[in-house]
């Protein structure tokens, strides 16, 4: 059955249509066109599909649709400003972390949330955030570099 | 930091196509979207093992929305394959794993296509499975294959069945040496099937345009082995087919159709296409993928070395059972590496090991990241510390004392050139703290080391034009998944060119335009698509010197290019603007357009003349093992590395640090599991594990230098060489803690205990 | 496939009456979204995340009332949760990633009644109690008669989980929620042992113990006839040995491809003899020696 979505992507009121079963994830890149949460393994273990949702990072491959009615998310295409990225983004380019690049955008977002909350995360701050994104590609060492960079430029400790 | 006598190679320049992939812009296959596109998914067999005895597909075809729905009927009689052409794109006759395609369905929506593959009805008659490699070999396994020769250089008397390749070692008189040994140890090492699990699913797109050509876009690590399967496989002429990359979100050769009869989607995509006339597009499933498409194969091995009393290794005799999967895909070139891998890379005067590439009902063996030599190097290096230990000799002098030296041979290499095999691991031994570090209770040190070549074959090309204002674009015919193309290679561009990094563009591969390449496979990216690179921009840089001399009144070996101005040497004043000569070039030689190609065969001679000078490793790490209930944490871990002339640093890194972490996945968490009717018990992510940052050590990459191979500028292949030490080195780390020898992969937590119980441990 | 986002509780119990094994209810979706896919569309999906009143944590006196719809992480980052219920926390904080935890809820974990599900063992130790409601009335049971068998509740298909109380455990108490796991909290636990442990005056012996397994029988259990066996006794190494041998022979473990029953013994035995010690350490201040 159709439902109508109201949301607001990016601080942008965007609207859809999607069935029930829906993931937010097929809503966001199928109905919306937004290709930058990517999709994986569907089932919400390794990350890729990360957005942030009032204010939460979630998987969205396991969140309904529908569940975006009302709701604030943030996708990676909101991190940018203009030309000027984020600096997370930023760190990602800057320490190597970026290799195939797929998992970046659930990464970014996953960094994001963390340094909403923190601006001096610790190890553990850093392996709670992430250890739920999964990259194939770096071994996570240039990551963990990335996201202390970033920590550092956005506090201005660099 | 550049090397002094380059402009920019040896710098880590951010990595082009960077911005694109931190602001998640869709340039992946999976974001692909074609006008007008229909949906395609594939029935795969539900035995494997089985006779196909039917196939209707007439209720599927009624369902509304459904535009096509394709059999192996429907295609041309054509196999295709690797070693074997032994393989159908649609299974014909008979299935022979669970991930056999056997049917395709091309429909409006993916619920539509769900909905129709339910309802093509197979009729199978189930056959005899057969899971392990070693029972397949045996006479009275079951035929997996009736119409597939057994390999003619089988020696006489050797009955074996369901083998598809034969690799013999045989070098000196080792039944001798080894009668003369004074110490023998002989064990037997396993490893089992893991799914390299890139993350970005598989996908491929093919519509028929209007002049009756097929385009397809893949993310596939060989596009032109993607044209000549849609081509062979459909009977329609290369120039007919047209292949576009897209850009991969990881690959690590398991995409890499064309290469291997591994899971050739697009040929059936292109038929849906054909048959449906509207574009088609599949997209993978994950847990579909793990089921169905090419894996790095198990390996059985048995290896027996003797040794002198000082240490000295005098003669080796093994024997390989590398199970190849349903097809022989590429499994008789990695069964082919693993075996003669099993013979080190140490001094081995006398050494004779069999191996067996054998057909089982699983997945079949593709060219997943150092194909065969994780493998033979879990076997070879987990070995070498067992004799040390029997020799009551340190692992790290054990391996010095037998490291070969320049001029040396080693099995499958007449002769070396220089050998950085003992420097990385004195390296690696001395940034672990070997024989320094105080270890706790239950903590324990290991090294491993290990070499790779890169492979041979085939190489490929690069053209590279110099636009009318002086920017430059490359074509290549490797693709981008984060290794060479957008890192090194436009360094090797903007360094022979003069150009700044920035106005240099690799662009994506399309089989019209780009020229031919074997695949970005091998850790030949740097090699093949770096040499090829490099002379095609000497050959555009010659043009533009050969058309500039006479404007600057000077010979061409006078000039040089820098800040897009040539100019003659010592006379900066003489100088033209590189965009004026290349823009007056389309009154001269019509462009400015560079071609290059990697010479492999002058290649592969000038490395067995000078001798081989292939790359070495060696890691090291310490662990901690709770004895109670076998899980297995690394504390500190450390890869130290010959890669030659470092051309982007952090690329180096960054392939060293990936592949070093997918190896460890391999020793701690990842194998596919099977049930007794072949089945794959941990399809999804759920229950195929692959290492998280929580369980990751910092990787600590160390290069050393001094050692220039083959590739330009003296660079070596990166991609794959850090995937061959990890096992043994982790192994032997839980060796060192515990006392208790592992030889059978993973070393899970319940395996670890298993053997710590048994061995009255724990 | 039909879908109603109710009101109320009675809205929702209406829903169920009429769908019966049609219905499945949608709280997260952690799990749904993923049987959706991969198994059966439901007839209808009732997604309860709008019915007021069902996301809270409040104390009230000697116990704590947990709403179905809190989530994992809002247990995690509860201080009071932390303080009085370690057992409950512990395993909230060893539930997935983060990015699971931010939608998984309590109620969800619960009514999933996977035998490993992370939070049951630790819930059935701390002998929460379920506040469930029908169409005819409510009615609350106790976590040790809740859980009928994998996937199984006495909810059946008709019942709403509307509350858990969960009453704090004795002054003194400490417990430990130990998973076994290859990759620490990312994966379905192969074993989970939740322990607690009230020390008797003297702090010499266990005047209770609670023991709960999970993942390894159909529901998540007690361990009884270890927990006779610690009660009333001098706390030793040879009786935490002998305990931890008791309570795998109460297991039930079944072979599957994350573990065989053999290992999943062994590890019951393990993990129930670090958690005692370390129970008894947190309690006591004292080594169990």
């Amino acid at each position: 059955m159709s439902l109508t979505i109201n949301t607001t992507i990016n601080g942008k009121s965007v609207s859809g249509s999607a069935e029930a079963s829906t993931s937010l994830l097929e809503f966001l890149r199928d109905t919306l066109e937004y290709k930058g949460t990517k999709l994986c393994c569907n089932t919400g273990e390794c990350g890729a599909c990360t957005i942030i949702y009032n204010g939460k990072p979630i998987n969205s491959c396991v969140t309904m649709a529908a569940d975006a009615n009302g709701a604030q998310i943030t996708t990676i295409e909101g991190l940018a400003d203009g030309d000027k990225l984020h600096p997370v983004q930023q760190a990602f380019i800057d320490t190597g972390a970026v290799q195939c690049g797929y998992c970046t955008p659930g990464y970014i977002i996953s960094v994001k949330a963390l340094l909403d909350r923190t601006t001096q995360p610790t190890p553990d701050d850093i392996e709670e955030a992430v250890s739920g994104n999964i990259c194939r590609c770096t071994g996570y060492t240039k990551i963990v570099d990335a996201i202390q960079l970033a920590a550092d430029k956005m506090a201005g400790r660099s | 930091m550049a090397k002094a006598e380059y402009t920019v190679l040896g710098t880590s320049i951010p990595r082009q196509g960077g911005v694109e992939r931190v602001i998640g812009a869709g340039i992946y296959g999976i974001d692909l979207a074609l006008k007008d596109e229909l949906h395609g998914g594939i029935l795969r067999s539900q035995y494997a093992h089985a006779k196909i005895v039917s196939i209707d597909t007439s209720e599927a075809k009624k369902v509304p929305g459904v535009h096509a729905v394709v059999t192996a009927a429907d295609a041309p009689d054509v196999r295709y394959g690797r070693t074997y052409i032994d393989r159908y794109m649609l299974a014909k006759n008979k299935v022979r794993y669970m991930g056999d395609p056997v049917a395709a369905v091309a429909a409006d929506s993916p619920a539509i296509v769900k909905q129709a593959l339910k309802k093509i009805k197979v009729v199978y008659e189930p056959l005899p499975v057969v899971i392990d490699q070693e029972e397949a070999m045996k006479p009275d396994a079951p035929t997996l294959h009736e119409d597939m020769p057994l390999p003619k250089n089988l020696p006489e008397g050797v009955k074996v069945k369901n083998v598809c390749s034969y690799t013999p070692v045989h070098v000196g008189d080792p039944d001798k040496a080894m009668a003369e040994a004074d110490v023998v140890v002989d064990e037997v090492y396993e490893t089992k099937m893991i799914h390299p699990q890139y993350l970005e699913p598989r996908i491929a797109a093919a519509q028929v345009e209007p002049d009756g050509r097929i385009t397809v876009w893949a993310n596939a690590q060989a596009p032109f082995g993607v044209r000549t399967d849609v081509a062979r496989l459909l009977g329609v002429p290369l120039n007919k087919v047209r292949v576009l990359s897209t850009e991969l979100g990881g690959g690590f050769g398991g995409k890499a159709s064309g290469i291997t009869s591994g899971a050739a989607i697009e040929p059936i995509c292109a038929l849906l296409a054909v048959k449906a006339k509207r574009p088609v597009m599949i997209v993978l499933d994950k847990a579909e993928e793990t089921i169905s498409t090419t894996i790095r194969s198990g390996a059985k091995m048995y290896i027996k070395t003797g040794v002198k009393k000082d240490g000295t290794i005098v003669a080796r005799q093994g024997k390989v059972v590398y199970d190849a999967g349903a097809y022989s895909g590429f499994g008789a070139m990695a069964g082919a590496r693993c075996t003669n891998m099993l013979g080190g890379w140490y001094l081995m005067p006398n050494c004779h090991i069999d191996g067996y590439v054998v057909y089982t009902n699983k997945q079949v063996c593709g060219p997943v990241r150092g194909p065969g030599g994780p493998q033979a190097a879990f076997a070879v290096e987990s070995h070498m510390d067992s004799i040390a230990a029997k020799l009551g000799m340190d692992p790290v002098e054990f391996r010095l004392k037998n490291t070969p030296k320049p001029g040396d041979k080693i099995i499958g290499v007449p002769k070396l050139r220089d050998v950085s095999l003992g420097e990385t691991i004195k390296t690696a031994a001395e940034k672990v703290g070997w024989g320094k570090v105080k270890l706790e209770k239950n903590q324990g040190i290991g090294l491993a080391t290990g070499s790779w070549i890169e492979s041979a074959g085939p190489g490929g090309g690069a053209v590279v034009k110099v636009n009318e204002d002086g920017s430059v674009t490359v074509h290549i015919g490797k693709i981008d998944m984060g290794t060479a193309p957008r890192f090194g290679i436009p360094l090797i561009a903007a360094e022979e060119l003069g150009v700044p990094v920035n106005d240099v563009t690799v662009v994506n591969v399309d089989t019209d335009a780009s020229p031919w390449d074997a695949g970005t496979v091998g850790s030949r990216a740097i090699i093949v698509s770096g040499t090829a690179t490099k002379l095609a921009a000497i050959d555009a840089r010659n043009q533009i010197f050969k058309m500039a001399a006479s404007q600057l009144e000077a010979s061409p070996d006078d000039l040089e290019i820098k800040d897009k101005q040539i100019r003659v040497k010592g006379t900066p004043s003489k100088s033209v603007p590189l965009a004026t000569i290349a823009t007056n070039a389309h009154n001269i030689i019509g462009e400015v357009i560079g071609r290059g190609y990697c010479d492999n065969v002058a290649m592969m001679a000038e490395e067995k003349a000078r001798g081989s000078s292939q790359p070495f490793t060696a890691h090291a790490c310490i662990v901690e093992v709770d004895t109670n209930t076998g899980n297995v944490k690394i504390l500190k871990y450390v890869a130290v590395h010959d890669i030659g002339f470092p051309i982007h640093p952090v690329a180096v890194e960054g392939q060293i640090e990936g592949a070093t972490a997918m190896s460890i996945g391999q020793a701690l968490c990842e194998q596919v599991v099977f049930d007794n009717n072949g089945r794959t018990m941990n399809p999804s992510f759920v229950d195929y594990l692959m290492p998280t940052i929580n369980m990751m050590p910092r990787i600590e990459t160390t290069l050393v230098h001094g050692y220039p191979g083959a590739g330009p500028y003296g660079a070596k292949g990166a991609g794959e060489i850090a995937c061959v030490p990890p096992m043994a080195a982790i192994a032997n780390a839980i060796y060192n803690a515990t006392g208790v020898r592992i030889t059978k992969l993973p070393l899970s937590p319940e395996n670890v205990l298993r053997a710590l119980k048994e061995a009255g441990k724990a | 496939m039909d879908y109603f986002e109710p009101k109320t509780v009675t809205e929702a119990l209406a829903l169920l009456a009429q769908y019966g094994a049609e219905a499945k209810v949608i709280a997260g979706g952690t799990d749904v979204m993923v049987d959706i896919k991969y198994k059966e569309e439901p007839g209808c999906l009732v997604n309860i995340k709008k019915i007021p009143g069902l996301g809270s944590i409040q104390e009230n006196g000697g116990s704590l009332r947990v709403g179905p719809l809190v989530t994992i992480r809002d247990i995690e980052t509860s201080s009071i949760v932390r303080e009085r219920l370690g057992v409950f926390w512990d395993s909230c904080h060893q539930f997935a990633s983060l990015q699971i935890r931010n939608t998984a809820t309590v109620g969800g974990n619960i009514c999933r009644a996977s035998p490993s599900g992370e939070t049951l063992a630790p819930l059935l130790v701390l002998e929460a109690k379920a506040k469930l409601a029908f169409a005819d009335g409510e009615k609350t049971e106790g976590f040790n008669s809740f859980f009928q068998g994998p996937g199984k509740t006495t909810l059946g298909y008709k019942g709403l989980l509307t509350e858990i109380e969960i009453p704090y455990p004795p002054n003194g108490s400490r417990g430990i929620y130990l998973k076994h796991a290859v990759r620490g909290a990312m994966d379905i636990a192969m074993v989970g042992v939740a322990v607690l442990v009230t020390p008797d005056a003297a702090k010499n012996g266990l005047q209770d113990v609670r023991i709960g397994l999970g993942a390894v029988a159909p529901t998540p259990i007690r361990a009884t006839k270890t927990e006779a066996l610690l009660r009333g006794k001098p706390l030793n190494a040879a009786l935490v040995k002998e305990a931890a041998a008791m309570a795998a022979s109460e297991s039930s473990p079944i072979s599957d491809q994350r573990s065989s029953a053999e290992n999943r013994r062994w590890i019951v035995e393990a993990l129930t003899r670090r958690g005692l010690q370390q129970s008894w350490q947190a309690a006591t201040g004292k080594e169990v020696v």
